[in-house]
């Protein structure tokens, strides 16, 4: 617990971690004005008015988590590479003595701790657009208590895969320019490829994101969607997949080289 | 750990980063219990040889024993055992001096009940909670020396402490270390600067080029059994001593006698009524023994 308890103090006694759900929130909060107040305020030619498609309640609600979930992976990247990757440049993972011990359970404490902190962050985004909804969006009713819940739980998933995925690629690449180039590379291949290979749907994070939130279940082009028709199983595998290759390239990353 | 075993013992150690050739079958002993200089000219192997001692890189060949155990495969238990300052400390600057020193005792498995005496130990308690960014460097590494003294180590291996610290910043640092070697402590200090090792230590290794040139404690290592005699007549006594069958050579401040008691030399001269103004050990400069056995000119 006491390197749990050290990433914990690492993660909250800077200013990034709230300064970067700061940023969050102020997206959300952002899309939220966008959608139910700026949006039906355009004239009809620029897309907006009678016109508009704008989220009503209560499916408003799930809408904006899925605008969160695609936040997630820069946010859970970025507090990865950067706390960690701050640690590799200078000789504080040296200091710790953990290359040839103890180094799983390092793995493991700051795996745990920047998944939840990004998890957590999701979950304030998700908030805000909540109270946005909440306020401004045309429509009646919420969603059930099991619904909210799930959508609770399906943001750690998303969050552990992509902090493992941050991990990964700054224990690989030891640098933090380099590892948020993996990861934004990763995404944007993952997303250019999963609609058009059908393959590689099958491992997908795009596709085991759509899976998981069933974004494809209420859409007309549901099929068109990647991971539209992917079983939450199936959806659940891939991102725990993701999650073990981010982990199981960090510790080799830092296996291979010198602290 | 008793005075007899040495706390870390390094047979044949290399190390090699692609064509250079780093440590080139290093062999020395750190005795128990006393201050230990690790003195090498820059780029002599003395922060690889510690990074190898530390498990933070794998040799190429050679083994390492701290404590009695060998290195990696001892390094779970060893960490909990040793204090460790390795080159700049990793410390977090955005972070106060306090929450810097709870995450190094969280990282290496310490409980936070040491933390204010060793705060205290180092003279920043009333500092402890600005922001690191704010400390000098000085403080920077006494915060470090906090930090690796958490665990009341046996042994503590830090890697050039002294480096960068204004001369009040030294001699403060000094005193710590000579206050932690008093009381009982193994405590081993890397260092380029001479005059450091020479103000600090007990017992000295000396490294070039990634081998080992001298080891053993200072005082012999620097005074190497001579006798220094100031005379009026110093042809006469230079005379006089070889007749009685003590090898000596003449220099600018006087006698220089290798004998291992001064009671034979004042004995001798007086005998050919010849009464020296001072009889003193000749001791060397740790600059001069070491020009003299690496033939080193720039450190």
């Amino acid at each position: 617990m006491s390197l749990v308890h050290a990433e914990y103090l690492k993660v909250t006694r800077r200013k990034l971690f709230p300064v970067m759900t700061l940023i969050l929130g102020l997206l959300m909060g952002f899309f939220g004005v966008l959608f139910f107040l700026v949006l039906p305020a355009l004239p009809e030619s620029a897309g907006g008015g009678a016109g508009a498609v704008v989220p009503q309640r209560p499916g408003a609600f799930v809408f904006g988590a899925q605008q969160v979930a695609a936040q997630a992976w820069w946010f859970a990247v970025i507090l990865a590479t950067a706390v960690f990757g701050g640690e590799l440049a200078t000789t504080a993972w040296a200091t710790s003595l953990a290359r040839e011990s103890r180094k799983l359970r390092h793995i493991v404490s700051k795996f745990v701790v920047f998944a939840i902190a990004s998890w957590l962050a999701l979950l304030a985004g998700t908030a805000i657009w909540s109270v946005a909804t909440f306020l401004f969006a045309d429509g009646s009713g919420s969603l059930a208590a099991s619904e909210w819940l799930g959508l609770v739980w399906k943001f750690g998933v998303i969050a552990a895969a992509w902090t493992s995925i941050g991990l990964g690629a700054i224990g690989l690449t030891r640098s933090i320019p380099s590892a948020m180039a993996i990861a934004l590379g990763l995404s944007f291949v993952d997303s250019i490829l999963a609609p058009f290979v059908e393959i590689y749907e099958n491992v997908s994070l795009t596709a085991a994101t759509n899976g998981i939130f069933g974004l494809a279940a209420d859409s007309p082009f549901g099929a068109l969607i990647p991971g539209g028709d992917m079983s939450l199983a199936h959806a659940l595998a891939i991102m725990a997949g993701w999650a073990i290759v981010g982990l199981g390239l960090m510790w080799w990353g830092l296996q291979r080289r010198d602290a | 750990m008793s005075t007899g075993s040495p706390v870390v013992r390094v047979s044949n150690l290399h190390k090699r980063y692609g064509p250079t050739h780093a440590l080139r079958g290093l062999d020395f002993e750190i005795p128990a219990g006393q201050l230990t200089g690790f003195l090498g000219p820059n780029g002599a192997g003395k922060t690889t040889t510690f990074r190898a001692i530390l498990g933070l890189t794998r040799p190429n060949e050679g083994t390492v024993e701290v404590l009695g155990m060998d290195v990696p495969s001892g390094l779970p238990e060893i960490v909990k055992r040793i204090g460790v300052i390795v080159e700049e400390p990793g410390l977090i600057k955005a972070l106060s001096g306090r929450v810097n020193v709870e995450i190094a005792a969280d990282t290496l498995g310490f409980g936070h009940d040491r933390i204010d005496e060793q705060l205290d130990f180092v003279g920043l308690t009333q500092d402890s909670h600005r922001k690191l960014g704010d400390y000098s460097k000085g403080m920077r590494q006494r915060l470090a020396l906090a930090a690796a003294m958490l665990g009341d180590p046996e042994l503590l291996i830090l890697d050039e402490p002294l480096d960068g610290l204004d001369p009040a910043g030294q001699m403060a640092f000094r005193a710590r270390l000579r206050a932690l070697s008093d009381e009982g402590k193994s405590v081993v200090v890397s260092s380029h600067d001479l005059a450091d090792i020479e103000a600090l230590a007990d017992y000295v290794v000396v490294i070039s080029q990634g081998r080992l040139v001298s080891q053993g404690p200072l005082d012999r290592l620097l005074g190497d059994g001579r006798i220094r005699v100031v005379v009026a007549d110093r042809q006469t006594a230079a005379r006089v001593l070889a007749a009685a069958g003590m090898k000596n050579s003449i220099d600018d401040g006087g006698v220089l006698v290798e004998a291992g008691d001064g009671s034979d030399v004042v004995r001798a001269l007086a005998d050919a009524g010849i009464y020296p103004s001072e009889v003193k050990p000749a001791r060397d400069t740790l600059e001069s023994v070491f020009l003299g056995i690496t033939g080193e000119g720039d450190m």
